[in-house]
C-alpha cells in the first residue's frame, strides 16, 4: 500500500498532503492533551509495532504481496490520534531511510494508512463494542474494525492510482503516472485487503491485544492515569521476538501491486514506462528496501527492522522529554 | 559551566555497570577502529544498528545527552564533505558521515553509561602509564572541586552586587584570578596529604573486583566483533 514517488501526479501529491496537515494538526493538539508525557514513549513502541508489521510481507497468487499495518490496533489502544502520529512517523522513516513509499507521496501514504485506516478503525471497533452485550465483544470490534479500516485505505489507495490515468496524459495521450484506471486498480487492491491481507491485519491486531490484555492490561490510554509508564518487559519481549521473525517477510516473492520500480512497470502489464516515471523525483534512500548491497537479505532486512525499531522508540521519547505532561498542568 | 555541571552530575549519581570498566573502554575502540578500517557499509550499519537499539532504552535524557554531540559531529561533517557531491562522488559524503556518525555514537554512548571513577579505573585496568592515571584522575577531580568553588563566588558576588553588571567583561578575571589561587593552596595541600598517607606513586584501584560470568560473555564480542568484520571485508569483495 506504499504508494511510490511518480505513481502520482505532483498536483495530486501537493492535495493529498495539504489534506493531511489539518490531520496532523489536530492529532498533535489531542495528543499534547490527553496523553501523559510518561506515556509517549508507548507511541514509539506502538510505531515500531506499526513499522515491524509491514515488513512482514505476505504473498497472494498472481505474484503480487501485502502486508499488515496495525492502525487501528494502535487507535486501541493509544487513541486514534496517537495512531495518526505514530504511523506517520513510520512512514516518514520508512520512506526516508528504507526508500519504502515515496517522498513526495508521503502525505497520501499519510492520508491511507495513518488517517483513514486507524480512524475508520477505531470508530468501527468503538461502535461495535459499545453496542455488543457479549463477553469478549472488544475483540470482536477490533477483528471487524481493522478489517475495515484496512480495506479502507486500500480503497482511498486505489482511487488515488485509478484516477491519474484520467487526470493526466501526454501528448500521445498515454498515461504520465500510474498507468492504470479504476477498472483496474480497485479489484487489484481490493482482492487482496478484502482477503489475506485483511486477515493478516485482523490476526495482528487481535493478537496483539490479546497479548497486551493478558501481559499488561494497564496500558491502554483509558487507564491512562494507571502507574504503567514504561513499556512493559512481555511487549518488549515480543517486539524483539517480531524483529528477529522479520526475515520470515522475504519469503513473499515479487513486488506488491503498485509498488514496482520504473524498470518493472512495463513487464508488470502496462508495457510501457510512463513518462512522468522517468523524468520525476528519484530519491537515493540510505538502505533501499530495507537492505545493504552485497549482503544476504535476511541479514540486511534484520539489521534495517532493528535500525527502524530503535529510530522510532528514540523519536518518541526525544519528543516526551520535550513535551510537557497534561496532568503536571493541570 | 555546563561541562562543570556534566561532571557534578555524573559525580553525584554513579551508575556502576556490572561489566569491567576496562573491557567496555576496549570494546568501544576496537569498535570505532574496525569502522575505520571497513570499506563497506555493513559493519558500519550493524554497529549502528546496535548502539541504536542500546540507546532506545535508556532515559530521554540521556538520549539527548548522547545524541547532542552525534548529531552536532555528523552535521559539520556533512558541511564539510558537501562539496564532494558537487565534485562528483557523493559517496564519499555518506560513507564518511556514517563512520563520523557510527565512531561519536560509540564514544557518547560509553561517555553517557560511565562515571569519570570508572573511566580512570579502566585505564589502570588497561596497564596506562601511572602518572597518565594520575593527571587524569586528578584533573577530573579537581575540576569539578573548583568548578564548585568558583560557582560559589559568582553566587556570592551576584549576591553583593546592586544593578546591572556585565559580568562577562567586568569580574569574571577577579573570579578566575581567586580560584587560580586556590587552585594553587589545594594542590599544595594535597600533595602534603598524600605524603601524610604514604603515596608512592603507585595508583591503585579499591573498586577493581574479579573476573565474572557477565564478563566472559561480554569478552566474546572481542572475537565476534573481529569476525563480523572480516566477514563483512570477505562479503563485500
Amino acid at each position: 500500500m506504499h504508494i511510490p514517488d511518480n505513481y502520482l501526479s505532483p498536483q495530486t501529491c501537493a492535495v493529498m498532503a495539504a489534506a493531511m496537515v489539518p490531520a496532523w494538526i489536530v492529532s498533535v493538539k489531542k495528543v499534547k492533551k490527553e496523553i501523559p508525557k510518561e506515556k509517549l514513549p508507548l507511541m514509539g513502541v506502538a510505531a515500531a509495532f506499526s513499522f515491524i508489521s509491514m515488513m512482514f510481507n505476505i504473498p497472494i497468487p498472481g505474484g503480487t504481496t501485502g502486508h499488515a499495518v496495525g492502525g487501528t490496533l494502535i487507535a486501541l489502544l493509544l487513541g486514534p490520534y496517537a495512531a495518526c502520529i505514530s504511523v506517520s512517523v513510520a512512514l516518514l522513516l520508512q520512506a526516508l531511510i528504507f526508500g519504502d513509499g515515496g517522498v513526495l507521496s508521503f502525505g497520501a501514504n499519510c492520508f491511507n494508512m495513518a488517517f483513514v485506516l486507524p480512524f475508520v478503525g477505531y470508530a468501527v471497533a468503538t461502535f461495535i463494542s459499545s453496542r455488543q452485550k457479549k463477553k469478549g465483544k472488544h475483540i470482536l470490534g477490533a477483528a471487524v474494525g481493522s478489517y475495515l479500516g484496512i480495506n479502507a485505505a486500500a480503497l482511498c489507495a486505489a482511487i488515488e492510482f485509478g484516477i491519474q490515468p484520467m487526470l493526466f496524459r501526454d501528448t500521445a495521450g498515454k498515461a504520465m503516472y500510474c498507468p492504470y484506471g479504476l477498472n483496474i486498480s480497485l479489484p487489484a487492491m481490493l482482492i487482496g485487503h478484502l482477503t489475506l491481507f485483511g486477515l493478516a491485519e485482523v490476526v495482528f491486531t487481535v493478537g496483539v491485544l490479546l497479548f497486551v490484555q493478558k501481559t499488561s492490561p494497564n496500558l491502554r490510554t483509558d487507564q491512562h492515569r494507571s502507574e504503567t509508564t514504561q513499556t512493559p518487559l512481555p511487549l518488549r519481549i515480543l517486539l524483539g521476538a517480531l524483529v528477529v521473525l522479520t526475515p520470515l517477510g522475504l519469503l513473499a516473492e515479487g513486488t506488491a501491486w503498485g509498488e514496482w520500480g520504473e524498470n518493472e512497470i512495463a513487464a508488470a502489464g502496462a508495457g510501457f514506462t510512463p513518462s512522468g516515471m522517468t523524468s520525476g523525483l528519484h530519491y537515493g534512500a540510505l538502505l533501499p528496501d530495507y537492505s545493504v548491497a552485497g549482503l544476504p537479505e535476511w541479514f540486511g532486512y534484520m539489521l534495517s527492522a532493528v535500525i527502524g525499531v530503535a529510530a522510532l522508540i528514540i523519536i518518541f521519547k526525544l519528543i516526551s522529554s520535550a513535551h510537557r505532561s497534561p496532568v503536571a498542568e493541570s | 559551566m555546563h561541562f562543570i555541571s556534566r561532571l557534578m552530575e555524573n559525580d553525584a549519581q554513579p551508575k556502576p555497570s556490572k561489566i569491567l570498566p576496562a573491557l567496555r573502554i576496549f570494546v568501544c575502540i576496537l569498535c570505532i577502529l574496525l569502522c575505520a578500517l571497513a570499506k563497506n557499509a555493513f559493519f558500519v550499519v550493524a554497529v549502528i544498528a546496535v548502539e541504536l537499539l542500546r540507546l532506545a532504552l535508556q532515559t530521554p535524557n540521556m538520549i539527548r545527552q548522547v545524541l547532542k554531540p552525534v548529531l552536532t559531529a555528523v552535521f559539520f561533517t556533512a558541511l564539510f564533505l558537501l562539496p564532494a557531491v558537487f565534485l562528483g562522488s557523493p559517496r564519499t559524503m555518506s560513507t564518511v558521515t556514517l563512520k563520523v556518525f557510527e565512531s561519536v555514537l560509540v564514544l557518547s554512548m560509553m561517555n553517557a553509561t560511565m562515571t569519570w571513577k570508572e573511566v580512570t579505573d579502566a585505564f589502570r585496568a588497561l596497564h596506562a602509564p601511572q602518572i597518565f592515571v594520575f593527571v587524569l584522575d586528578m584533573a577530573v577531580r579537581f575540576l569539578v572541586i573548583l568548578g564548585r568553588y568558583s560557582n560559589a563566588i559568582l553566587e556570592a558576588v551576584s549576591l553583593r552586587s546592586v544593578g546591572k553588571t556585565n559580568w562577562k567583561t567586568s569580574q569574571t578575571g577577579g573570579i578566575l584570578g581567586t580560584t587560580f589561587l586556590k587552585s594553587q593552596q589545594m594542590s599544595q595541600e594535597t600533595s602534603e596529604a598524600m605524603a601524610c598517607r604514604c603515596f608512592d606513586g603507585e595508583y591503585k584501584s579499591y573498586a577493581s573486583r574479579r573476573f565474572c560470568t557477565l564478563d566472559l560473555i561480554y569478552l566474546l564480542l572481542i572475537p565476534a566483533l573481529i569476525a563480523l568484520f572480516f566477514y563483512s571485508e570477505w562479503m563485500m569483495k
